[in-house]
């Protein structure tokens, strides 16, 4: 226990003491003003969120109105060339053989 | 102790814990509320446990002084990383916006005290600024009430003489 000659260092604890329950009580009123704008955050959050889902719904519904015509498309792969054979435009036709109708036996 | 008994009890007791956990953080506002929070978490998750053999303050300031300590080191462990220049570690020194906010007399007591042994300044605290008895510090420093009051009695001369140095 403090003994009676020690006011004086007591009084200045003590003075301490105040400035750090003010500092504390002044953090407190902080805290309490915290769970309003965490659920003012929260609402706007769940608003951007949910603007953000209907563009998208609404961009896919539009993309999903022009047809897409999948035999139309055709496709070229960049390395078809090294499938092309030398001559293999001649496996594609049919040969086609010329008629001579002069009779090559008279002169 | 039911759970809603140990909140009122911690609920009565917060703004000396933050007082007791400042002083043990040596005026770090920052490093104080952690030690205070996880001292609370240890409290009510159970891995501190309240055994009926000291006062519930006693105890609860024996918890909190324990957690700032392992606090300290693992903040000092931090620094000597080479990644602790990515982040701010608490170095155990009053923090610029606590000692600004300080009076004129409070700062220079609060100056003089940092310079005190660890042991002397928080036998101090816990007789001045808690009204403990020294008994009671002792219990919360973990010491004999022998070596208590011979902290304290040093600690108050130290004190008293850094005060009397220190210009008005």
């Amino acid at each position: 226990m403090t003994e009676r000659t020690d006011h004086d260092l007591g009084e200045q604890f003590h003075a301490l003491r105040r400035e750090d329950a003010a500092a504390l009580a002044a953090a407190r009123a902080w805290h309490a003003t915290a769970p309003r704008r965490r659920v003012l955050g929260l609402a706007a959050a769940a608003i951007v969120v949910a603007g953000v889902a209907l563009a998208l719904l609404l961009a896919r519904r539009d993309r999903r109105g022009v047809p897409i015509d999948l035999a139309a498309v055709r496709w070229k792969a960049p390395t078809d060339f090294l499938l092309a054979l030398p001559g293999e435009e001649l496996m594609r036709t049919v040969p086609k053989l010329v008629t001579i109708d002069s009779d090559w036996r008279t002169p | 102790m039911s759970p809603e008994a140990l909140e009122r009890e911690l609920d009565q007791l917060h703004a000396a814990a933050f007082g007791w956990a400042l002083a043990c953080c040596g005026g770090d506002r920052a490093a104080a509320e952690d030690a205070l929070q996880a001292s609370y978490l240890k409290v009510l998750d159970g891995r501190a446990r309240f055994d009926g053999r000291a006062s519930f303050r006693t105890w609860l300031f024996a918890v909190v002084r324990n957690t700032a300590a392992e606090l300290r080191r693992r903040a000092a462990l931090r620094r000597l990383l080479p990644l602790a220049v990515l982040g701010a570690t608490p170095d155990g020194q009053p923090d610029p916006a606590t000692v600004l906010a300080r009076a004129d007399g409070t700062r220079r007591l609060a100056a003089a005290l940092a310079t005190l042994p660890r042991r002397q300044r928080e036998v101090l605290h816990l007789v001045f600024y808690q009204d403990l008895t020294i008994a009671e510090a002792a219990e919360v420093a973990g010491v004999s009430l022998g070596t208590a009051r011979t902290h304290y009695e040093r600690g108050k001369a130290a004190l008293r003489k850094l005060l009397k140095a220190e210009p008005e």
